[in-house]
């Protein structure tokens, strides 16, 4: 009978988030250059480790084109000066791009296929938009397999709020306001410190350092916000001020086996309890993480009263709201994204997965009673990922 | 539709099981869904030599089956059309008999596998092989020849009700074309029998040629089948017949013919003898007037009424729309508006309950589309959050279009857009749906004329697509092409006509009244002048129409229309006193006419004021008005709107001199 070994969270970085497009930090960096910085900066801060003794480099992007899509871990291992040795591939489920490179890199680990595992993520949304390249089936129309709101990100969380009338444009506003101040917040006292990893990008003023969050308005405010256009429908509630900015940013975590964290002297922080992923609706594919983190808890074993720490992406405010309405953890639980998240940061598709891991490391450092966080997301087309640590 | 050509195309198809190659024929005309493809010539030529193929060679079966979205749909109508004489037509349908038939006789097992829209001829073809599959993703099987003055020519009449048996023959050949050209879906038609197996589209080909190699291989499974049929053919026959008699009163030859050959078919007819029938039918049918009439109505209504007019102008964007009025016709407006078009929706009355009753059927239509699984509650609860009731008129900033729908009186719909005026931006389009009123005149004394435009909708709003369009002396351009946008997101089909009484359809069904009303005057009974005009084969009554549409809105057409053009529109105090309430007739001496003569005074006056409309200008051709009594009054396609039959019986000609 074989045995299956447990799967450590050693460490894990992130760029700064720029704003896609022409006026964002990130307009004329390559995607892959994001992600090579960041491997280069977590061997540094992990200076134990040999980069020869990386077993695979696996990195997640949506739009698996251009330059994010060279089988981006490969493609990435060797620019960034790891031995041919290392081998490397590329992931996709948008969203939970990272979160998935890091369960499959954790099922690497478990079979003992491998011992040590980058896991990461890269979306320049500037340079690939949503939707880039993208051929839907006819079929989807033809047969009315989904809904056409489907497409279209913004008007899934307006469905959100149709679906759960309860859930008001002003519970949205106020949820986003907490956001960008919790992350102005987390800036000046240290885990952004921590886990941004600023680097000098080529702009049309020259070089400049990337080493800011570019959505933050740490002093934005319900005025500020509340008569925002509704760009996904006429009089509706979902607006740039409660939602994710588009945006361009990398990340990378560094997986490793206990024997082979004993062995070369590294200092995991989290243990991966379980994971899920689950479906949805896709036009209401805010609601993913809710089935995800049901799953994830039911394998544990555990109510969702014993985690003690969340961390839950936020493309919209009102998919927050509906994951705390479908947990039943309230938004104002201080468990839940303590720092801030998405709306304040941004949402680089495929890399946000890390940020949320390094960020709940950083809480249950943070709090020496911590023992179980939950990291989850929700994933266009309808899914859900939800994965369950606890603390070493 | 004949550009890029039909092809029949063979492949051969090795399959595990299979001792010898399966041939697999696609119809295909190398061109995209918007082309679909049709049996013309080529298309014959091509299935000739395929068959010579086919025929040739041991194969272990045929599947035949259609490029992706068509499997076939039909007849090429502009070549056949083209057939204007007994012998070309009756030729047309011997070369399809000799075709299918061929396929028929191959000895091995033919399967058609519809794969998607499968019309007419393409219903044919398929019948002809042993078995069909069809596809869940279709969602167009049906033979429509009837509404096109014709019947299936290429073995539908006689193999339809060998199939299916004789009601649902009856039901599909018959009663669905003349039914709004009503068709059947690939779940519906697999459960009527039509086809043995029904496959998903994911892998229909593959599925379905799995089918034909268990019935190379081994004895076939039965098919779904048709019970016993509950009543005799003759009773089945008889009761068709006369429900043809009411919806048709005799007025086309072609359902009734499709009947005759049906009964035939089920008669004891060898197949032989029921293509020599069939041949006979086309030749009679193709040449006849109704064929002619009804060929050309298809072709207004399916292509050439579909083209947008262009108007120089780009359609304003709109983000928030209102109603002035919450009467019936408004609210079925309102409930038009809201489900289409998914906007912030103003709604005006001056009366509270009014607005509450308008608010509640809305509400009540959306939580029946939610029964019927249409839409999910929270999509029910975002449309009603939409609607804004009021009694005034602020809510209606930031409208980017109104429409009134308030009582037909000139002053009172002139206040509404001078009220509106003061509150909508200058561009925000203000519409009326006014039947009779002049546009013109409504604009009047406005700070922004150029914005003001007809809308008028008809009744039942859900069933009649037309909408009357109606430019006033000073309408621009872009309001012109904002209403005509709208009416197209509504789902409606919009004709452009310039201001004048009561318009295009109103004034002709005025006109028609008219010639009745006298008529009755002149001692003929209510029966009589019904069944005059009911000759025509209009879908109802001149007497039903005036219950329908109400006395008082035919009085007050009547009357817009005799301050116009008193000489041919006089005035009726049998219409008055119906307006009135009381079912007087006016009668002025005993003259009473024959329905024949009814019929034709009727007819030469409809020509007389076809004439005045045109060189009024109100429209630019006949062929708009023909567009706009099929879609606004249900005028049957046997008399291609009305000009074409006008044109047939020399009408036109003897009004024109």
């Amino acid at each position: 009978m074989r045995e299956l070994r447990e799967v450590y969270y050693v460490d894990g970085v992130r760029s700064a988030f720029g704003r896609a497009g022409p006026k964002g930090i990130f307009w004329r960096t390559r995607a892959d250059d994001i992600a090579v910085k960041l491997v280069r900066e977590l061997l540094r801060r992990n200076e134990s480790l040999p980069s020869e003794r990386i077993d695979d480099v696996i990195f997640a992007a949506t739009a698996q084109v251009g330059d994010q899509g060279l089988t981006l871990g490969r493609d990435v291992a060797l620019l960034a000066g790891l031995p041919r040795t290392v081998p490397g591939f590329a992931v996709d489920r948008m969203c939970a791009g990272a979160l998935t490179a890091i369960t499959t890199g954790a099922g690497e680990i478990a079979m003992g296929a491998a011992d040590v595992i980058l896991a990461g993520g890269v979306e320049h949304m500037g340079r690939h938009p949503m939707l880039e390249d993208v051929d839907y089936n006819p079929r989807f129309v033809a047969e009315r397999l989904i809904d056409p709101s489907a497409a279209t990100m913004g008007q899934t969380a307006e469905n959100l709020h149709d679906r759960f009338p309860q859930l008001t444009k002003d519970d949205a506003d106020a949820y986003a306001v907490r956001s960008h101040h919790r992350l102005a917040d987390a800036w000046q006292n240290g885990v952004m410190r921590e886990t941004v990893v600023p680097m000098s990008v080529f702009t049309e003023d020259g070089w400049r350092e990337a080493d800011t969050d570019e959505f933050l308005r740490g002093d934005t405010s319900l005025e500020a916000i509340r008569d925002l256009p509704t760009p996904f429908r006429p009089g509706g509630r979902v607006t740039a001020g409660n939602s994710a900015g588009l945006t361009d940013g990398a990340t990378v975590s560094l997986l490793a086996s206990e024997r082979a964290a004993a062995e070369l002297g590294l200092e995991p922080t989290l243990r991966l309890v379980s994971f899920a992923f689950a479906g949805v609706e896709p036009e209401l594919m805010g609601l993913g993480p809710v089935p995800a983190t049901n799953k994830v808890l039911e394998q544990a074993g555990m109510t969702v009263d014993e985690i003690d720490a969340f961390e839950l992406n936020e493309p919209f405010a009102v998919q927050v709201l509906s994951w705390c309405d479908g947990t039943g953890v309230s938004p104002d639980d201080e468990r839940l994204n303590p720092y801030g998240g998405a709306i304040a940061c941004g949402h680089p598709l495929a890399a946000t997965g890390v940020r949320l891991v390094a960020q709940l490391a950083y809480a249950m450092r943070e709090r020496p009673s911590a023992r179980y966080g939950l990291t989850a997301l929700c994933v266009g087309m309808g899914m859900g990922a939800a994965l369950l640590w606890e603390r070493v | 539709m004949s550009d890029s050509l039909t092809e029949f195309k063979l492949t051969q198809v090795s399959w595990p099981g299979l001792e010898r190659s399966l041939a697999l024929v696609t119809i295909d005309n190398g061109a995209d869904h918007t082309k679909p493809t049709v049996f013309g010539r080529s298309a014959f030529e091509s299935l000739g030599r395929i068959l010579g193929e086919l025929e040739g060679a041991d194969w272990a079966a045929l599947v035949i089956t259609g490029k992706p979205y068509f499997f076939s749909a039909g007849a090429d109508l502009e070549e056949f059309s083209m057939r204007a004489d007994p012998d070309q037509a009756r030729e047309g349908s011997r070369t399809g008999h000799e075709l299918f038939g061929r396929i028929r006789n191959l000895p091995y097992p033919t399967l058609a596998a519809i794969n998607g829209a499968c019309l007419g001829g393409g219903v044919e073809l398929a019948l002809h092989c042993d078995a069909r599959t069809i596809s869940t993703a279709v969602r167009h099987f049906a033979c429509p020849e009837c509404l096109l003055g014709i019947v299936p020519g290429w073995g539908g009449t006689q193999l339809v009700p060998r199939l299916v048996g004789a009601e649902t023959a009856i039901e599909f050949v018959v009663e669905n074309p003349l039914r709004q050209n009503r068709m059947l879906d690939g779940r519906r038609a697999h459960e009527l029998g039509f086809a043995d197996r029904l496959f998903e589209p994911a892998e229909f080909v593959d599925e379905s040629i799995g089918y034909a190699v268990e019935l190379a291989t081994g004895p076939p499974e039965p098919g779904p089948g048709v019970g016993p049929p509950d009543k005799s053919v003759v009773d089945v026959l008889h009761q068709a017949r006369d429900r043809l008699d009411d919806t048709v009163h005799g007025a086309a030859p072609a359902p009734y013919r499709a009947l005759d050959l049906i009964e035939g078919a089920l008669s004891g007819w060898t197949l032989e003898e029921g293509y020599e029938a069939e041949e006979d039918a086309i030749a009679d049918l193709l040449p006849s007037p109704q064929a002619r009439a009804s060929l050309y109505a298809f072709d207004l209504v399916e292509r050439r009424a579909r083209k947008r007019p262009s108007l120089g102008a780009e359609a304003r964007a709109l983000t928030r729309v209102g109603i002035v009025g919450a009467g019936l016709m408004a609210t079925q407006l309102a409930t038009l508006f809201l489900r289409r078009l998914e906007l912030p929706l103003v709604i005006a009355d001056v009366d509270e309950q009014a607005l509450e009753r308008a608010r509640g059927a809305i509400e009540g239509e959306l939580a029946g589309l939610v029964a019927k699984g249409r839409y999910d509650e929270g999509k029910a609860r975002f449309l009603a959050s939409l609607v804004l009731t009021t009694t005034g008129r602020e809510e209606f900033a930031g409208c980017e279009l109104v429409l009134e729908a308030v009582f037909e009186e000139l002053g009172l719909k002139r206040t509404v857009f001078a009220e509106l005026e003061a509150v909508v931006a200058p561009s925000c389009v203000l519409a009326t749906n006014t039947s009779a009123l002049s546009v013109t005149a409504m604009a009047e004394g406005l700070e922004h004329p150029e914005r003001i435009v007809g809308m008028h909708f008809f009744n039942p709003v859900a069933l009649l697509p037309l909408v009357e369009v109606v430019r006033g002396r000073r309408t621009d351009d872009e309001t012109a092409a904002t209403a005509v946008e709208l009416a197209t997101k509504l789902g409606k089909r919009p004709v452009l006509v310039q201001d004048a009484p009561a318009f295009v359809v109103n004034r002709i069904l005025t006109r028609l009244l008219s010639v009745v009303l006298t008529a009755l005057e002149r001692g003929n009974s209510i029966e009589e002048t019904d069944e005059a005009i009911l000759r025509l084969g209009l879908p109802m009554a001149p007497s039903v129409l005036l219950q329908l549409v109400g006395p008082r809105v035919a009085l007050h057409v009547l009357e817009t229309l005799h301050d116009a053009y008193p000489d041919r529109f006089a005035l009726s105090q049998t219409l008055a006193n119906y307006a009135d309430g009381r079912q007087e007739i006016a009668v002025v001496d005993e003259s009473p006419l024959s329905q024949d003569e009814i019929l034709e005074t009727a007819l030469a006056a409809i020509a007389d004021e076809i004439r005045y409309l045109l060189d009024e200008g109100v429209v630019p051709e006949a062929a708009d008005v023909d567009t706009a009594l099929i879609l606004g009054a249900g005028f049957p396609f046997w008399l291609g709107g009305i000009t074409k039959h006008l044109d047939q019986l020399g009408i036109s000609e003897r009004m024109a001199s």
